[in-house]
């Protein structure tokens, strides 16, 4: 195997928790308010099933070729050539996909913190911290996301409680005005985040301890389910229907925060576990791209891929959009329809799958009627 | 399995000393005391009196002045020797085991144990006739006594500290553990100073394979001397470029005792008062023996506040820097205020400002350390308050930064042990300045790339952020919070599990039984 | 792996090199603590910037020697323009320093421009990064740039001034996240304090006085439709639940004089009810009170006297809601008083078809009151003497 680390299936539930949470926490409650109004609290409850599906079907392909990645057994199941061409697609949307999160990270400090500072040294400078991790490896990245969890975790709830004095629960009200769908609309632009879960298909084969994949997959995506809840639920409780004005309304909810004068402008600490949770969600789907393209080329190590990868998205990252009614025009599309990430999330695993069930079948056959 | 040679002698000579030194003895005595002059030529501290044992045999007594007890030679072995005998023909060999009133003879057989016994300070005694010396167990030296160790002071605990002796600090660490299963390996690392390091553990505690490991690390290691267990750190650490110490250093009896306890390794280096504790991992640098001493409370307490100290001394001047210049919105206007109007006179820029004041501070510790201690206390409070009194009545720093950077210095001495507080004084200045270049984002990619680095670093096989990363949910009792004794049933988890009890559970105190009031 | 380290060392020296792009000193900065915002009578725009001005000897201010303390330490300049950035931008060309936003606390708009309306001025704050969402609003009755560039005699600014009036919540108190919030309503009705001066005091200069809210501005559409009084203000106060602050004066029947008491709590709650076609509002209050003055001979220890306090009390507080009412309602039909709201929440699907025409139907909105008034204590002085 390329990659010689192992991480318990709690650190990759942590792991996979920041992937989905980190740019989740900020963007979301705008994306979703859009829809869903004063229901955005209820949409995350509708997209869980979708990460739980998503995890699921990556366990089930793991079942079958417990000791390959995606990259692995899709030319098992599809032979070489379909298998190569599926991982190359994979590949494909894993880069657009890391490309638009560093653009987006890029984006936003640039626009909030150092509107002066060129965005590629702010890129460049993340992506370089990324490489260093990758380069790591798996274990590196599972104990750093292990340690910046309870960091992220206690600071998120810091901020939740100090914007309890502001709170006031008529801005949530009516519930569900215009009955089930605008939150329901709402999820699913959730579903680019959901979907993401599906790159837990890199992790499995790594796992010591390889049965509780499953159960901690679960407990990644519930955890995202609650926190993504809360945030939502805080964020419509102090702004009401004022969300749809911020682009990062946590952000700016940390900036309203005042207490007894002095603990007052604390978007610095939102700021802080964002970057904290960025870092790691880069760091997760960079290393699978690493990882997932080493296999493809068939190497034997993936250490060397580091910095020309790195590189790449950091080109690309930079050139991805113009401005940013252009990248908000994306979104809105992204957020309305099919995803990429759905795709490489959700769509090629449950294809693999079913091909990987209908050729077992076949063989199940085959076998019968030997015996007869 | 020690295919090298001990000693390195210098090879250009015309004399074949390294030959000479590996051949055994001789039965004749002169041809001994010729190799040995030769030897030792021109060591005039080495002594040789040559003497007549029961007026027949000939013998010849080597010794280093000053290293040996000569009033004990004199007493137990010359005396009684070179009394008369009515034997016509004596037994040498029986006669020293019948007059020499010596606890510890060893016999010699080569040349170079006869140089190795001859320099830890046993006089060697050489036969005429007999292929065989005797070193004689009269070493005695000067040293210092057992005094309590000024890096590591503790308000509650022994006073005791190593000492620069081997034989003294193994016995200390016996003294606490009685039991026969405390090991001790014995290895020589230097070519010149043949330094005796000692691999101490705990049998059936430790994991073999860590001791396996430890010894052929220390074994690799060929250099011309070993003066300090830094020598050894150096050499066998996991990766040395970082600036971790990825192995404890400890001058105190009780520390290593504990340590043992828990499965590591201490490696005892003659003529150090500092040990070696190995494998170590972050969160037990800032551990203090006296945190077991103290009530759990108080002792958790105290972690917290060091934690809370070592981010202040990491990261104080860098977010003052990045505050003032970057995100002058989260200071209350107030405070900002007045900030404002101190700093309205300074020429530097907050980032210059800060750099200066830190490294002002750092040479004023560095020079109070190296002072003789008669000026040394003198020098410190002057500087420290001369030098920030005048800097900001010349305008050149303003106050909060002198407060600033005051905090900063009495933070860094929080951290129990120096070591560690080391890599995070240097650290503070590259975060300063991304600080400067960055603002908060700066100070955020600065303890990122730490943290990334410290979960790269292993020492001897242990994940340096454990119990952290990986999680250890068992060993977190021990970690950010010292867990009431009573609780503390496991053994920290190293690289096996050996041993996984310390203690029966159970044991809370309570009183045991309702006393009625009679 | 040395390669890496070598990139490391380039990428890191090249960050670090090539400069700092967002770094303001604080001695190149000026921090704005409050802003007036004013309509001139040819149509054009003012900003009115009030500034801390560095006092630059504070370095050598060790124990407290300084002098200027209490002295006049603000700057104030204005700007034109045909927009709030030009005006912002005329600013700065005659300021030589950075202007510092961030800790921008009050904000004050002249009765002019809030007529023709606060909306687009307000997008500009918003979309600025750096106003805080708390920053207090105002209208003023004069020029903005007069309320600016008053020196108070106690507070440091005449924006601190602003800030203590609204902080003390005696009468209206609306943040920029307020102002937004009422602006993103159902209602689209808007409620800020107003300011004015106080006239100084005799031998005074004329600036060396405070400012001062006693009324309030009602805005519909984001455009200024008039002003109540402070009497009025504690009414809507009252049914936006905000009250925190009321003395109320009654004078008993067959009583022979005042009897003042001050509010200790008071909630409120609006309870929408939609009966065919016709719209009525409950408007449910609970308050205790505490006695501060009693000009009476009654001896308040009484059950009974306590009782018709209360129910004077009730009966007070109803009259000056109701005249809220006849003022809000019924002449400038602006729902400030979050009607639709109510509605919205509690009947969703009605409001729906209401929403469309609610400015029309809001006058028609019958309200009852249902009021709970309770002395808790009757003070010290029992027994008048």
């Amino acid at each position: 195997m390329i990659e010689k680390g192992k991480i318990s299936a709690s650190q990759m539930s942590v792991m996979m928790y920041h992937a989905i949470i980190a740019t989740g926490i900020l963007f979301i409650p705008k994306t979703v308010f859009d829809a869903a109004q004063q229901d955005i609290w209820i949409s995350p409850l509708w997209a869980f099933p979708l990460g739980l599906l998503s995890v699921y079907i990556a366990y089930k392909l793991h079942k079958l070729y417990p000791d390959d990645t995606i990259m692995q057994y899709s030319e098992h199941i599809l032979g070489v050539f379909f298998g190569k061409v599926i991982g190359f697609i994979l590949l494909l949307l894993l880069y657009t996909s890391i490309s638009v999160m560093v653009w987006q990270y890029g984006e936003f400090v640039v626009s909030e913190f150092l509107p002066h500072t060129p965005k590629y040294v702010v890129i460049g400078m993340m992506i370089l911290l990324c490489a260093f991790a990758v380069h790591g490896g798996l274990e590196v990245i599972g104990r750093l996301s292990e340690m910046v969890f309870p960091v992220f975790f206690l600071l998120f709830l810091v901020i939740v409680v100090l914007l309890l004095p502001d709170i006031e629960i008529k801005r949530m009200l009516p519930v569900m005005e215009n009955g089930i769908m605008p939150s329901v609309k709402g999820s699913l632009a959730l579903y680019t985040w959901f979907a993401q879960f599906g790159i837990i298909y890199f992790f499995f084969p790594y796992l010591t301890n390889r049965e509780k994949g499953m159960k901690w997959g679960g407990i990644s995506v519930l955890a995202v389910t609650i926190t993504l809840v809360l945030t939502n639920i805080i964020v419509i409780l102090v702004f009401g229907r004022v969300t749809g004005n911020f682009t990062a309304p946590l952000m700016s909810a940390a900036r309203y925060i005042s207490i007894a004068e002095f603990l007052s402008h604390l978007e610095a600490i939102v700021m802080a576990i964002w970057i904290a949770g960025t870092f790691i969600k880069i760091c997760v789907f960079y290393y699978a791209l690493v990882l997932g393209t080493a296999q493809w080329f068939n190497l034997s190590n993936y250490r060397s891929l580091v910095l020309p990868t790195g590189f790449l998205i950091g080109v690309f990252a930079i050139q991805a959009f113009l401005n940013s009614a252009e990248a908000s025009e994306h979104f809105h599309e992204v957020s309305h329809g099919l995803t990429d990430t759905l795709v490489y999330g959700l769509i090629i695993p449950m294809f693999l799958l079913s091909i990987a069930y209908i050729r077992k079948m076949k063989i199940f056959k085959q076998k019968g009627r030997e015996k007869k | 399995m020690f295919n090298r040679k001990k000693f390195k002698f210098n090879r250009n000579k015309e004399r074949q000393i390294d030959e000479e030194v590996l051949k055994p003895l001789y039965s004749n005595l002169e041809k001994n005391t010729e190799v040995l002059n030769f030897l030792y030529e021109d060591c005039s501290d080495v002594i040789f009196r040559s003497f007549v044992i029961a007026d027949q045999i000939k013998a010849q007594l080597v010794y280093i002045k000053g290293m040996s007890n000569i009033e004990e030679i004199d007493s137990n072995v010359l005396t009684p020797l070179m009394q008369q005998t009515d034997q016509k023909s004596v037994n040498p060999r029986l006669l020293i085991e019948q007059r020499v009133s010596v606890a510890e003879i060893t016999k010699i057989e080569s040349f170079d144990t006869c140089v190795e016994q001859l320099s830890v300070g046993n006089p060697i005694l050489l036969l005429d006739g007999d292929q065989q010396g005797y070193a004689l167990g009269l070493a005695k030296w000067e040293k210092r006594a057992i005094e309590e160790p000024s890096g590591e002071l503790v308000v509650r605990g022994p006073r005791e500290g190593f000492t620069e002796s081997v034989e003294v600090n193994t016995s200390l660490l016996r003294r606490k553990i009685k039991s026969p299963q405390l090991k001790m390996k014995t290895l020589k690392v230097g070519s010149y100073t043949q330094t005796t390091i000692m691999i101490t553990y705990i049998q059936d505690l430790s994991d073999e394979t860590l001791i396996e490991e430890i010894t052929q690390r220390i074994k690799r290691i060929d250099i011309d001397g070993i003066l300090e267990s830094g020598y050894i750190e150096e050499l066998i650490q996991d990766n040395s470029y970082s600036p971790f110490p990825q192995v404890l250093v400890t001058e105190r009896p009780d520390t290593a005792v504990s340590n043992l306890l828990e499965g590591r390794v201490v490696i005892v280096v003659d003529g150090t008062p500092f040990v070696l504790i190995a494998p170590t991992t972050f969160y037990s640098l800032f551990q203090s023996g006296e945190d077991y001493y103290h009530h759990f409370i108080i002792s958790t307490a105290t972690r917290w506040l060091r934690f809370l100290f070592l981010f202040i001394s990491l990261l104080l001047p860098s977010l003052y820097v990045a505050v003032i210049t970057y995100h002058q919105e989260m200071v209350p206007t107030t405070l900002l205020l007045t900030m404002v109007d101190s700093r309205e006179a300074i020429p530097f820029p907050a980032l210059v400002e800060a750099l200066l004041m830190e490294i002002t501070f750092e040479g004023l510790r560095e020079a109070g350390l190296r002072l003789p201690k008669q000026v040394g206390a003198a020098v410190s409070i002057v500087g420290a308050l001369v030098i920030g009194q005048a800097a900001v009545a010349a305008g050149l720093v303003s106050d909060p930064m002198v407060m600033v950077v005051a905090l900063t210095g009495i933070a860094s001495f929080t951290i129990p042990r120096y070591n560690i507080a080391i890599p995070f004084r240097l650290l503070r200045f590259p975060i300063m300045l991304l600080a400067g270049t960055f603002g908060l984002l700066g100070i955020m990619i600065g303890l990122l790339a730490i943290i990334i680095h410290l979960s790269t670093l292993r020492s001897f096989g242990v994940p340096y952020l454990s119990p952290m990363a990986p999680m250890k949910r068992r060993d977190l009792k021990d970690t950010l919070i010292r867990a009431p004794l009573w609780k503390l049933n496991t053994r920290p988890h190293l690289t096996g599990e050996y041993n996984k009890y310390r203690q029966s559970s159970n044991q809370k105190p309570f009183p045991e039984k309702e006393s009625g009031e009679e | 792996m040395k390669r890496l380290k070598i990139i490391w060392l380039i990428g890191i020296s090249l960050f670090l090199l090539t400069g700092c792009w967002d770094r303001r000193e604080t001695n190149d900065l000026w921090v704005v603590t409050g802003v007036g915002l004013d309509q001139t009578e040819d149509g054009e725009i003012e900003v009115t910037v009030e500034i801390h001005s560095p006092n630059s000897d504070g370095g050598e201010g060790m124990g407290g020697e300084s002098s200027q303390v209490g002295g006049n330490k603000m700057i104030h300049q204005t700007g034109k323009g045909i927009s709030i950035p030009k005006a912002i931008e005329d600013l700065d060309t005659q300021l030589p320093r950075e202007i510092l936003w961030s800790h921008t606390k009050a904000i004050v708009i002249n009765k002019a421009l809030a007529e023709t309306g606060i909306r687009e001025e307000l997008d500009f704050l918003i979309r600025h990064p750096e106003p805080r969402l708390r920053s207090y609003v105002f209208i003023s009755e004069g020029s903005a740039k007069d309320i600016m560039a008053l020196l108070p005699p106690l507070e440091r600014s005449s924006s601190e001034v602003l800030i203590e009036l609204a902080k003390s919540e005696v009468l209206m108190k609306v943040t920029l996240f307020d102002l937004m919030e009422m602006l993103k309503g159902e209602s689209d009705a808007a409620i800020l304090p107003m300011v004015d001066k106080l006239p100084p005091e005799e031998g005074e200069q004329p600036l060396e006085t405070n400012a001062y809210i006693n009324q309030s501005a009602i805005l519909k559409n984001g455009k200024m439709v008039g002003s109540i009084d402070d009497r009025l203000t504690r009414g809507v106060l009252w049914f936006r639940d905000e009250i925190k602050e009321a003395t109320v004066t009654v004078q008993p029947e067959n009583a022979d004089g005042l009897i003042s008491m001050n509010l200790i709590k008071g909630t409120t709650k609006l309870i929408p009810e939609i009966d065919g076609n016709q719209l009525k509002m409950t408007v449910q209050i609970e308050t205790i009170d505490d006695v501060i003055q009693n000009k009476t001979n009654w001896d308040l220890n009484e059950i009974e006297k306590q009782r018709i306090l209360e129910k004077e009390l009730a009966e007070a507080i109803e009259t000056r809601l109701t005249d809220t009412l006849e003022i809000v309602q019924k002449e400038m039909k602006a729902d400030i008083i979050e009607f639709g709201e109510e509605f919205r929440r509690k009947h969703p699907e009605q409001w729906k078809g209401i929403k469309k025409d609610w400015e029309e139907r809001f006058p028609s909105v019958e309200v009852t009151f249902d009021i709970e008034a309770k002395i808790l204590r009757t003070g010290q002085g029992n027994v008048p003497w």
